[in-house]
């Protein structure tokens, strides 16, 4: 059974058609990427999957359930994490609380139980530490790790994100653009990155991306879109070659 | 640590004398006529109070908690100048007899005095503000109203003053319907002030170079609007329209430090109409105004004195953008 | 400086963090404690109220300063409370069960309140607030079987017990007691799920809600921990004036308490406390100036407010960080001497971002 799986999917904003009729799965394991030139409605199609958006038509399911009419706090609940384009991180904090806002879904307590710290809020909270540590060193973000984000440079920003994600301990990873604004070094880093979260913690990942040698390493399907609409999908070989592909990049 | 300045918002004082027979009988369509146009001139203040609300939110992005106090100042230096020119045309011998003459100067003297003020107000108070959340700004508006009334006290002191206006306790009669000079004097004046602004906005470069800054501050910078000028610019014209209302509405209203309370409702009424739209604003100020009048004849005392705010809460629950909509959701 | 190694994570859940933390706390501890057996009865009364103010900041607080919700009808929340905890006790309810049931009845207020928040940012929400305000005045004003309308009600003395705490001793230790619960119960709230969720919603609404918290939900927590806080002072203050009209609690009021929670510094706790020092403090100072200075300015109408204004004008101006924020960058020079950056702190912006986007 595909882990996502989207039917359909359309979505217009005061008469432009977004995104039209897409379909597309994502199977369990495997790095998914969606190319396309800027405006194919990429971001829309992730925007879609986290409920940002409300779809004109068309459903997706995750894992089994339907989420087409799920509120936007639930999809993080059922597990799938995201990243943004511009990163969205909570500025005024640390790394360390940015991260554990994170396993906000995790949370056992209650309003009363935190407002009296009893015993089982202190347990928890250790626990989320614990399990925060474990991210931060698998990213290598100690050196950040009591920073407000405020002071960071991007670079840093965009792997605190992926972090943040991680710490969700979802079965999906959306990566919005994970490689926009980084240099070459630390693109190949996140190559590296992203095999690891795939294969050491079992975590699915999908990403909108416009750099193909990052796309050509790590994906196993590849997606192509233009102008809202699919061209076609495959292997990233395959996408490279594909003739509608190129025309869309290179024109006629 | 109750401060001694303990008056709400003011007490049915916005209601006319009309009202004094507010007794309650089945009322004809003169009556109906006659609450209409009080609803009308008085909502016509709230629109132009909200008008310099949404004009400096449009273009800076700022909110300008003050406008209402700005409104009140307008209309000191108003009663200041008349004065004034009153004693300076005193040796004019062709201007000693006109009536209205001194108004007519003092009431552009005042706009120019206030533009001036506006100016410098933004260079010295708003611009260190720029880039600071909008919630800053509208706590720093407040401070600079309570300044301004405190200024204004100590200027002018707290007892009400009447305005020596032409339009003051003159009436039509039109077939029973009794309308007074102020009254057509805020409409007439409302509605030249919104036409004069329409023209400025469609057809002068500069007027345009402010849409242009409104819609987008760094776009309009990079294609050489002097985007600091501009934010000036739209300080100067807004305290000129508040003091404007200040001068229409003192006839009706007395002059005294707290009278920028009636703000408050503008800025309802600015929300009302959909924070961000210029029609909105002047339509929003309608619909309160005009909505108070028949609810102090029809509803328990006293709450006509919060139905501005009752039309907001409903609106925001209803239609949070307003009845002109402009503002859009953030993208990511 | 001192930097503090740690060495398991229990470190990072303390609510101090060193001893050296834990020694000035302790200290201050002990001097609030004692301090009745210094001050007279007038001082007592005021710091008292200070801790009143300091009990309403730490709600508006958690609301302005951590969930980056703006409210200027936080005065209808104190008269909430401090109408019903008068009503309770003028029914018999005796003080230790009227308490948390005006504090809990301002709860249901305040997330009743909340509830259009959640479709409402930046100043909509802070214009809402203020209507709320307008017309939970307007309701008090009105419902005279139970508020007394213009003429007021009298305030019970607070009976606990059979004992009186009505002396200038036993209400300030009440008062001080009730301050120091609602600081602890802010700082558990901060480290905690709840807490971080506020902070999540301030910073980031589509980064919260990405991080699969209900913006719904955590706004009008925030609401009702909020009102209840404030209605806890109200219950309080219903006691220290003794007598309760409408005029106590106006706009002002609300503006007052915002005030406070800016210039201490807001997004911290310990910026409620100073700003309640502040506030306490202003209105003798202003008395003292009005005996130096010249008559004619003593007597300008609106003064107090004015000068309120101008130094709100001043903080957002050149310190919007607030007295902590300056305080923290003080000892800051001190530690780093003389290697202090003067842009350290050049990035750092209030909360609340713009709501409007094209």
């Amino acid at each position: 059974m595909s882990l996502l799986e989207a039917h359909d999917l359309s979505v217009s904003f005061g008469g432009i058609k977004a995104v039209r009729d897409v379909s597309f799965t994502v199977e369990p394991g495997e790095v998914f990427s969606i190319i396309g030139p800027n405006g194919a409605g990429k971001t829309t199609i992730f925007n879609l999957v986290s409920r940002f958006y409300e779809a004109d038509s068309g459903g997706m399911a995750f894992d089994g359930m339907d989420i087409t009419g799920a509120p936007p706090h639930r999809i993080a609940e059922l597990g799938i994490a995201r990243t943004f384009q511009n990163t969205e991180l909570f500025e005024h904090e640390s790394v360390l609380t940015n991260l554990l806002i994170a396993h906000h879904v995790h949370r056992r307590t209650n309003l009363v139980t935190d407002l009296l710290f009893l015993p089982g809020a202190r347990r928890q909270e250790l626990d989320f530490r614990r399990r925060v540590e474990d991210v931060i060193d698998l990213l290598d973000l100690q050196s950040y790790r009591e920073q407000p984000i405020g002071g960071l440079p991007y670079g840093a920003r965009k792997m605190v994100e992926i972090a943040r994600a991680l710490c969700l301990e979802p079965k999906l990873l959306l990566l919005d653009e994970p490689s926009s604004g980084l240099n070459p070094e630390e693109t190949e880093d996140l190559s590296f990155w992203i095999e690891d979260i795939v294969a050491e913690l079992g975590i699915t990942v999908a990403m909108v991306e416009h750099d193909m040698n990052l796309v050509a390493t790590v994906s196993d399907r590849v997606m192509a879109m233009a102008d809202g609409a699919e061209l076609a999908t495959g292997d990233p070989t395959e996408i490279q070659n594909h003739p509608d592909v190129l025309r869309a990049y290179l024109g006629d | 640590m109750p401060v001694n300045e303990s008056r709400g918002f003011g007490k049915p004082r916005m209601i006319p004398r009309v009202f004094a027979c507010g007794t309650r009988r089945a009322h004809t369509t003169l009556e109906i006529l006659q609450l209409l146009i009080i609803g009308i001139s008085q909502g016509c203040v709230y629109g132009l109070i909200a008008l310099g609300f949404v004009l400096i939110y449009k273009a800076t992005e700022m909110v300008n908690f003050a406008q209402g106090d700005m409104m009140m100042l307008g209309a000191f230096i108003a009663f200041s100048l008349i004065e004034a020119f009153d004693w300076l045309f005193a040796f004019v011998p062709v201007l000693a007899g006109l009536p209205g003459a001194s108004f007519a100067f003092a009431f552009l003297g005042t706009l120019f005095v206030m533009a001036a003020f506006g100016v410098v107000l933004e260079r010295a108070v708003l611009r260190p503000m720029i880039g600071e959340p909008p919630f800053a700004v509208l706590m720093l508006t407040i401070g600079l109203g309570f300044v301004l009334r405190a200024v204004a006290g100590a200027i002018w002191g707290n007892q009400p003053r009447a305005l020596d206006s032409p339009f003051a306790g003159g009436t039509f009669d039109l077939g029973g319907l009794i309308v007074g000079y102020e009254n057509v004097a805020i409409v007439v004046g409302t509605a030249l002030l919104c036409g004069v602004l329409y023209l400025f906005f469609r057809f002068t470069r500069i007027g345009v170079a402010m849409q242009a800054a409104s819609q987008n501050q760094l776009a309009a910078f990079y294609v050489g609007i002097p985007v600091k000028r501009v934010f000036a610019l739209v300080w100067a014209i807004s305290a000129a329209i508040a003091a404007a209302a200040g001068i229409l509405v003192a006839p009706v209203n007395l002059i005294d430090p707290l009278m920028g309370f009636i703000g408050i409702k503008a800025f309802a009424a600015a929300i009302v109409g959909g924070f961000g739209s210029l029609p909105g604003a002047i339509v929003g100020g309608l619909l309160i105004g005009i909505a108070e009048p028949f609810v102090a004849l029809h509803l328990p005392p006293g709450l006509s004195e919060v139905s501005a705010f009752v039309i907001l809460l409903a609106m925001l629950v209803v239609r949070p953008q307003g009845i002109f909509p402009s503002l859009q959701q953030k993208k990511v | 400086m001192r930097f503090v190694l740690k060495t398991n994570y229990d470190q990072d859940v303390k609510v101090f963090l060193h001893n050296g933390q834990r020694f000035w706390y302790g200290l201050l501890a002990l001097a609030v404690l004692l301090a009745p057996l210094v001050l007279d009865r007038f001082y007592l009364g005021e710091f008292a109220y200070l801790y009143i103010w300091a009990i309403a900041g730490v709600g508006l607080m958690l609301l302005v300063g951590y969930t980056g919700l703006v409210s200027l009808g936080h005065a209808a929340f104190l008269a909430i409370g401090a109408y019903a905890h008068a009503w309770l006790l003028t029914q018999g309810v005796p003080f230790v069960l009227s308490v948390p049931l005006a504090t809990a009845f301002c709860a249901i207020i305040g997330y009743i309140v909340g509830l259009p928040a959640l479709r409402m940012t930046g100043i909509y929400l802070a214009i809402a607030t203020l209507a709320f305000e307008r017309i939970a005045a307007w309701v008090i004003e009105h419902w005279e079987s139970v508020t007394g309308g213009h003429f007021g009600m009298r305030v019970p003395d607070p009976m606990v017990f059979g004992m009186s705490l009505d002396g200038p001793v036993p209400f300030y230790y009440l008062c001080l007691g009730i301050l120091g619960l609602s600081l602890f119960a802010a700082l558990n709230l901060l480290r905690s799920p709840t807490g971080r969720a506020f902070i999540a919603v301030r910073d980031s609404e589509v980064s919260a809600q990405s991080m699969g918290i209900n913006l719904a939900r955590t706004k009008c927590t925030a609401f009702a921990l909020s009102a209840a806080f404030t209605g806890l002072a109200g219950t309080l203050f219903s006691h220290r004036i003794g007598y309760l009209a409408p005029d106590a609690f106006t706009v002002q009021t609300s503006i007052q308490l915002l005030l406070m929670v800016v210039v201490g510094g807001l997004g911290s706790l310990q910026g409620v406390v100073y700003g309640a020092i502040f506030l306490g403090l202003l209105p003798q100072a202003i008395a003292i100036g009005r005996d130096v200075l010249p008559q004619w300015i003593g007597e300008i109408p609106g003064l107090e407010p004015g000068i309120f204004g101008a130094i709100l004008v001043v903080f957002l101006i050149f310190e919007p960080l607030g007295i902590h924020g300056r305080w923290v960058k003080v000892r800051l020079w001190f530690d780093q001497f003389p290697l202090y950056r003067r842009a350290t702190y050049k990035r750092q912006r209030s909360y609340l971002r713009t709501e409007r986007v094209r």
